[in-house]
């Protein structure tokens, strides 16, 4: 569904990410990780058409989307969350889920005018099955800004569902969390499976990755060192290496 | 009786021009090309009405139109820059716009009179309204029609997703863009729009006065049409026209009077810097906003 | 040659404008805040030391301009407290918008201490001119470019050889860390709106001196071209301002030669050749945010 090639983004004289293979399958749950600085972040901005390409090509489904604008991404299919909270602060919880339908899906039901005036029916049930999925159903009017951080997070998730995507990715979506809400992200995560989504998750919580993840696939320096299921990146040597430095032994 | 309609007139047209600014800076772009547009809409409809005796229900529409098309096309390059560099931008372009009008000339001559945009000079004997006879009194509400219809569709465009979406895009562009909202569209649909309102304020304001020259669209009017939406709160539209009868109304008209001496720009200037201080978010911010909303209607999706 | 001899003017005179240039990047780099009042604040100043040339008679040239850059420095931080001390940062339309509130305040005052007309200023030596070859050159002229550039040598020098200048850097680089320093962000900043109110209020009086005349349209007029030569300077960067200053003196009395009417409408257009093909400016880097 979704495949990276040779996919590479330098920064001046920085290579953040370095020809970097990578395929998605639908249905997958797949983890990326990685140190700080090892271009995760740089490869879901990449994705969803934030930077510009230096060198290689996105495909997603039939399409290439290596030179698409993120709006664009978005109307095929994929959505994001972002690693520091990105709401709109001004608008309540439920402005905020309704501003994000806009893949071909939505369009298509709303008609050119309705699209942008606001579709009625099947927008606003959309927009009361994410705010129930979040459990922010008690929240709707609140303005985003006001929410707590851990509420915050359920929002973004909610927003970037509330475009109706086929894949998601998931820009460290447990940074700051306690094990409980992990353990409730987690749980999220797992249901998203059941619906037909296909999620990439990028995390340092390990607890998450390994527990909700399929397959892993391991960054260091913008490359890839290792990808498996995640047994098999536990017991990597490599992988070890890169966390902890050459000639660790555990 | 007349002073109080003359009055009217201009409280309606500036609040048009505010409400046109209100648009922009909803999506996050502080503009100050909007003189531009209502010089544009000023010219175009006047010579229409008094060089070829359009009738001006027609000439309001085509002079809000060019002033949208050329809006929307000064849209595009604008999406380039952010913040202060359109704010630089924009007063360029309003500055090029006022040159070119103090170029402007192109007169015929209608009885023994030549009529037209002179240069300098300006463009006098717009006598459309004093021709047919109209009282002060009846163009004012032919000014307030606009100012109402204008005021109700962009009510109703707040409340409705594309209040939203453009709310989106003024607070985070990327989380805008990443939700799937064309920033390109929505920023030069928003410069379109207020432009097009522009254009409409420069039409009426044109044939009220029946003279204009480029000196009444210079840097002072484009801060003025950013001034009440800002002053009035960007939640609502309420707050701009709120902005405008303080400052029209009370500050500008009826204090002097009272106190006597001119001193308008003067209280104008010190009450933005009072104002901004104490209520660095405008009058109508949007907690007020939302406690008046609460007040008069049902919440939208209950 | 008529163009050559009106281009060096030009680039004489255009030292002025960067002083103007300098004061608004100054501001930015250091507060991330447009002083839409600057230029007026500026010109304020220069029409202050034209009360006190009116009301004293003969009073000395250098003492007029001292006169002009005090009172604009004194303008420079009233500004500082009436439109960013107490205004939230977080609001950048606020900041925003109390500037253009003092910039219309003071325009109106000078529309009332001018009459609504050009005022006498007293010049630098008028008549005075230095013949090179074919060039004729003004040396008023000359000595508007070496008072401009003197101030520029002393702004560079107090910014990177005092304490003062270093911690208004530290501030425009990282204002939390500077803080953390030990470093007083409120004095900072009202130090560096002093310090641009004076070189503007200098630039004011030289403007006014050059022509003889202190026309009252000047606030408007001069925070447009102030604009203009900060963006393509690019924002922040002194030397840009510099540079960009003079380009538009150059500019300016370039096209005069060939329309007077022409001269503002090409400044503007200069300015999107530069917004088109180099967004950042001169010497700016783009990733400028709010």
């Amino acid at each position: 569904m979704l495949e990276l090639k040779g996919l590479s983004k330098h920064f001046g004289g920085v290579r953040a990410v370095d020809g970097l293979d990578f395929a998605v399958k639908k249905g997958e749950i797949v983890g990326l990780i990685g140190p700080n600085g090892s271009g995760k972040s740089t490869t879901v901005n990449l994705i969803c058409g934030v930077f510009p390409v230096t060198s290689g090509t996105i495909a997603f489904g039939a399409h290439d989307i290596t030179k698409a604008p993120p709006h664009q991404c978005l109307s095929l299919g994929i959505a994001r969350t972002f690693q520091n909270i990105r709401l709109f602060n001004e608008l309540t919880v439920w402005q905020n889920l309704w501003v994000a339908q806009n893949s071909a899906k939505h369009r298509k039901e709303r008609g050119f005018l309705g699209r942008w005036a606001g579709g009625r029916g099947q927008a606003r049930r959309s927009v009361e099955r994410y705010l129930e999925f979040s459990a922010l159903a008690a929240k709707r009017d609140e303005l985003a800004g006001n929410l707590s951080f851990g509420e915050q997070r359920r929002l973004e998730l909610a927003r970037a569902l509330a475009a109706e995507p086929d894949l998601l990715l998931l820009d460290e979506p447990a940074a700051g969390m306690n094990s409980e809400e992990v353990g409730q992200l987690a749980d999220r995560i797992r249901s998203l499976k059941g619906q037909g989504k296909t999620v990439v998750l990028v995390e340092h919580v390990m607890e998450l990755v390994m527990g909700v993840t399929e397959r892993i696939a391991v960054l260091n320096f913008g490359r890839k060192i290792a990808e498996g299921t995640p047994a098999e990146i536990q017991a990597n040597q490599a992988v070890r290496e890169a966390y902890l430095g050459t000639g660790a032994k555990i | 009786m007349d002073y109080l309609y003359g009055l009217a007139q201009t409280i309606g047209v500036h609040t048009i021009i505010g409400l046109s600014a209100y648009v922009v800076l909803q999506t996050g772009q502080v503009t100050m090309a909007q003189a531009a547009f209502y010089a544009v809409g000023a010219y175009v409809s006047a010579m229409l009405t008094t060089l070829w005796g359009l009738n001006i229900l027609i000439a309001i529409p085509v002079a809000a139109l060019v002033a949208m098309v050329l809006a929307g096309l000064a849209g595009f390059p604008a999406l380039r820059f952010k913040g202060l560099m359109l704010v630089v931008a924009t007063m360029a372009l309003g500055e090029a716009v006022r040159e070119f009008f103090f170029n402007f000339d192109y007169q015929i001559a209608k009885g023994d009179l030549k009529v037209g945009p002179a240069g300098a000079e300006g463009f006098r004997q717009i006598r459309y309204f004093y021709e047919r006879g109209w009282t002060t009194a009846e163009v004012a509400a032919f000014i307030w029609m606009f100012v109402i219809g204008i005021m109700a569709l962009l009510w109703w465009m707040d409340r409705s997703r594309i209040g939203a979406v453009l709310r989106a895009v003024g607070e985070d562009e990327l989380a805008a863009q990443s939700v799937g909202i064309n920033l390109t569209a929505v920023k030069v649909s928003a410069f379109a729009i207020g432009g097009a309102i522009a254009g409409v304020g420069g039409a009426l304001y044109a044939h009220y006065t029946t003279h204009v020259e480029h000196t009444a669209f210079g840097v002072l009017m484009a801060t003025f049409a950013i001034a009440y939406p800002i002053l009035g709160g960007l939640s609502s539209v309420f707050g701009t026209l709120i902005a405008v009868v303080f400052i029209q109304g009370l500050l500008i008209q009826w204090l002097p009077i009272l106190i006597g001496g001119e001193l308008r720009n003067l209280l104008f200037g010190l009450l933005i810097l009072l104002a901004m201080n104490l209520r660095p978010r405008g009058l109508i911010d949007p907690r007020v906003a939302r406690t008046l909303r609460g007040l008069f209607v049902r919440s939208p999706n209950a | 040659m008529v163009l050559v001899q009106a281009i060096i003017d030009g680039i004489l005179v255009g030292t002025t404008y960067a002083l103007i240039g300098i004061g608004f990047t100054l501001i930015f780099g250091v507060m991330h805040k447009l002083n839409l009042a600057f230029a007026a604040a500026s010109i304020a100043g220069a029409f202050a030391s034209l009360v006190a040339w009116q009301h004293f008679k003969d009073l000395p040239v250098p003492l007029v301009f001292l006169i002009s850059a005090a009172a604009a420095g004194v303008l420079g931080y009233l500004i500082y407290l009436t439109c960013f001390r107490f205004i939230p940062l977080k609001s950048p339309l606020a900041t925003l918008m109390a500037t253009v509130g003092m910039l219309i305040f003071l325009e109106e005052i000078v529309t009332h201490v001018s009459d609504g007309k050009a005022q006498n200023y007293p010049g630098m030596l008028p008549d005075a001119r230095w013949t090179l070859g074919p060039l004729d050159i003004r040396v008023d002229y000359i000595l508007v470019f070496a008072i401009s550039v003197a101030a520029m040598l002393l702004l560079l020098a107090l910014l990177y050889r005092t304490r003062l200048g270093i911690a208004t850097r530290a501030v425009a680089q990282q204002p939390v860390a500077a803080q953390l320093c030990g470093i007083s962000l409120d004095r900072t900043n009202a130090a560096t709106f002093v310090m641009s109110g004076v070189l503007g209020g200098l630039a004011g009086a030289m403007i006014g001196s050059s022509a003889e005349l202190l026309s009252n349209l000047l606030p408007l007029q001069l925070t447009v071209k102030g604009l203009i030569v900060t963006v393509i300077g690019g924002l922040g960067s002194i030397p840009g301002a510099i540079v960009a200053g003079l380009l538009v003196g150059a500019v300016e009395k370039g096209v005069e030669t060939w329309s007077v009417l022409a001269r503002d409408l090409c400044v503007m257009l200069l300015i999107f050749v530069f917004l088109v093909a180099k967004p950042a400016g001169i010497f700016g880097k783009l990733n400028v945010r709010d």
